[in-house]
């Protein structure tokens, strides 16, 4: 079915049939470090109505309670860190909820937040922002060392990608037996900077994929592991949640993979042409062009 | 094996109104054809990027070589990979040297062809020497000349840039070819703070960009890369090679070109065409070059999915030799579908089966 411009005659359906709103938060919330306008306001009404709100973002560059700072210093002081989904986290609970054992190490390529939320489980993370500073060496008798006690390699966003951290990820993945290969997503690119778009993880989890010969576990959305901690979270039935995003093949998928209403917001990285073009195969149940919208929709008659 | 699908039109996201501004030529044969769409009509032809194991997979098993002589007999060239088969690392193979001579003794045409593009042909020339082989630079083909003599090929215009994510071998190509290019190891250098207000410019004359082996690889080239492929119109995505691993000292394995590759892949969501094996550039390139039947070549090689598919894809004999990646475990497992026509430990068995022979 065709997704419907949000609009007073089918405002109130939506809003009655959701307890749990999820938003993404780049190209919702916020572009790069800029609040997007009545954003502030939109969250404040939906919490007066009783509306359970939640973020769930593929950034895995920090954690929780760093993002839980971005929303202080934007004055969305009333978001709580454990409304906060990210993909570092999810990263570590993945870990946690396979049993990963304590006394195996987990290789991070990525931002800090993946290191903290590894931490914050229990893991000991190797890796990280500091691999960005180290360079390999190729000499004959010189031999490129990895922890062989590694036992996963998870993979996210990494502005400071270089060929060391390529190399010590491959030779955990591809020597150490049963290494997992965890990628927290798989977002080709995304607005990094407010002017233009930038490599995402995707980038980072493909050049793994190139010298690994194997595909990841994705964490991130459009895969629904996420969903799995926000059901037991609210004990709600996905039809109730509604999932706020700007991304059609990472937000608007995992709504509908996980059997939530979707509404699409067009403040961030996809326009009203790029959604009705026809060779577009993901429509949400509805769209309108920012999440302010609500709060119009809600005050008219 | 690799879990990549052949390059089809639906995977291939096309620029809005691009065009290219050459005609293209189709990478498994050497005929022109122009094309005024965009790639999506040039992949209807012969796959560019060949990465799944041949899709008429050998039925046969492959036999172990007994009788050198008939298969050298049989053949007027033969192309050797280099790493795993001619050296490992720096080092010599075994028996290499007199291998050599005696194919020349026979009157056989040597040709190498390696997809390693840190170094020039010029440069592999100095290597082949410096190991105490009688090779001649015109007779080298690495990938970094493969891409420069891609380019040739199609006409790529003078007045066009190339941008190089890769090492000096490339860069040296391009320059003998009489391309200008920007890019290559000193971009290894630049930094990139993101944050507001930052945007980072690139030149609107790349008409290409060559992507291959980079040990100084980082956000930088990776975003300057993605910014030509995306926005100048019918700019080229061009691999050197998806080699996994290498072997650059012979002691361990080392994350390939096929990882550098991959990331444009992951940020551009685009296809490269790729100029070294196993993709047939290169076999078409020598047998139009020296005039040879494809049928009157053997291909030897160390690796099967590479090497081994390069030469299967051409039309030739094949030998996988031991002595570098593949064993013969890898050889037989059952999850394994290419089958050379013969294998062996390594060359010089040319000259050791030759002598039980006598």
């Amino acid at each position: 079915m065709a997704p419907k411009l949000l609009s007073s005659s089918n405002f109130k359906s939506l809003f009655d049939s959701v307890d749990t709103f999820l938003f993404d938060c780049d190209g919702v919330i916020w572009k790069g470090d800029t609040l997007i306008d009545g954003v502030s306001q939109t969250l404040d009404l939906l919490r007066s109505k009783g509306k359970n709100i939640v973020f769930v973002t593929n950034n895995s560059m920090k954690s929780r309670r760093q993002f839980a700072e971005k929303f202080r210093s934007l004055g969305l002081t009333s978001v709580t860190q454990d409304e906060i989904f990210c993909t570092s986290f999810a990263a570590a609970m993945y870990l946690k909820a396979n049993n990963f054992p304590k006394d195996k190490k987990v290789y991070a390529i990525g931002g800090a937040g993946i290191l903290e939320e590894l931490q914050l489980a229990g893991f000991t993370g190797l890796g990280g922002p500091e691999d960005g500073e180290k360079k390999a060496q190729w000499k004959s008798n010189c031999l490129f060392q990895h922890d062989k006690t590694v036992g996963a390699v998870v993979v996210g966003l990494d502005p400071n990608i270089n060929y060391y951290k390529l190399q010590y990820g491959t030779l955990c993945v591809r020597e150490n037996p049963g290494c997992l290969f965890i990628a927290t997503n798989r977002d080709a690119v995304g607005h990094m900077t407010d002017l233009q778009e930038w490599p995402g993880a995707g980038c980072m989890v493909a050049a793994m994929c190139g010298s690994t010969e194997r595909e990841p576990i994705v964490v991130g959305k459009p895969a629904t592991f996420m969903m799995d901690f926000l059901i037991q979270k609210f004990g709600t039935e996905t039809s109730r949640m509604c999932m706020v995003g700007d991304r059609l093949d990472t937000d608007v998928l995992f709504g509908q993979n996980a059997g939530c209403k979707t509404l699409l917001v067009l403040s961030g990285c996809t326009s009203e042409s790029n959604l009705l073009d026809e060779s577009n195969k993901i429509e949400p149940d509805y769209y309108t062009s920012m999440v302010s919208d609500i709060t119009k929709l809600m005050d008219s008659p | 094996m690799l879990n990549r699908t052949l390059v089809s039109s639906s995977s291939v996201s096309l620029l809005p109104n691009s065009k290219p501004f050459f005609s293209v030529k189709n990478l498994s044969g050497f005929r022109s054809s122009s094309f005024s769409g965009g790639f999506i009509r040039r992949i209807n032809h012969k796959p560019l990027c060949v990465m799944t194991p041949n899709l008429t997979p050998r039925a046969m098993a492959a036999q172990q070589l007994e009788n050198a002589d008939q298969l050298i007999d049989s053949v007027e060239t033969f192309i050797f990979d280099c790493d795993g088969v001619i050296w490992k690392g720096d080092k010599l193979i075994e028996g290499v040297p007199e291998t050599l001579d005696m194919l020349r003794a026979k009157g056989k045409r040597l040709v190498f062809v390696t997809n390693n593009s840190t170094k020039s042909r010029k440069q592999y020339g100095k290597k082949f020497e410096t190991l105490g082989l009688n090779v001649n630079e015109e007779e080298i083909f690495a990938s970094s000349f493969a891409a420069a003599a891609y380019l040739q090929s199609i006409n790529f215009p003078k007045d066009k840039k190339v941008y190089v994510i890769g090492e000096e071998g490339i860069l040296k190509e391009l320059d003998l070819a009489g391309f200008q290019y920007l890019g290559g190891p000193d971009d290894g250098k630049k930094q990139i703070e993101l944050k507001p207000g930052f945007l980072m410019e690139h030149e609107n004359d790349v008409g290409a960009v060559v992507v291959g082996f980079d040990r100084y690889f980082n956000y930088y080239k990776i975003q300057y890369g993605t910014l030509c492929i995306r926005e100048n119109p019918g700019c080229l995505f061009i691999a050197t090679n998806r080699d996994a691993v290498t072997h650059l000292t012979d002691a361990q394995e080392w994350a390939g070109g096929g990882s550098m590759v991959g990331a444009l892949v992951g940020s551009c969501q685009r296809e490269p065409l790729v100029v070294g094996k196993p993709s047939t550039f290169m076999m078409d390139y020598l047998s139009d070059k020296f005039g040879i039947e494809k049928s009157q070549i053997c291909m030897v090689g160390d690796r099967l999915d590479t090497d081994i598919l390069f030469g299967q894809n051409g039309g030739c004999k094949t030998l996988l030799v031991l002595s570098g990646v593949t064993s013969i475990s890898m050889l037989e497992s059952p999850e394994n579908k290419i089958q050379p026509d013969f294998y062996t430990s390594k060359i010089s068995d040319f000259l050791s089966l030759k002598a039980a022979n006598v």
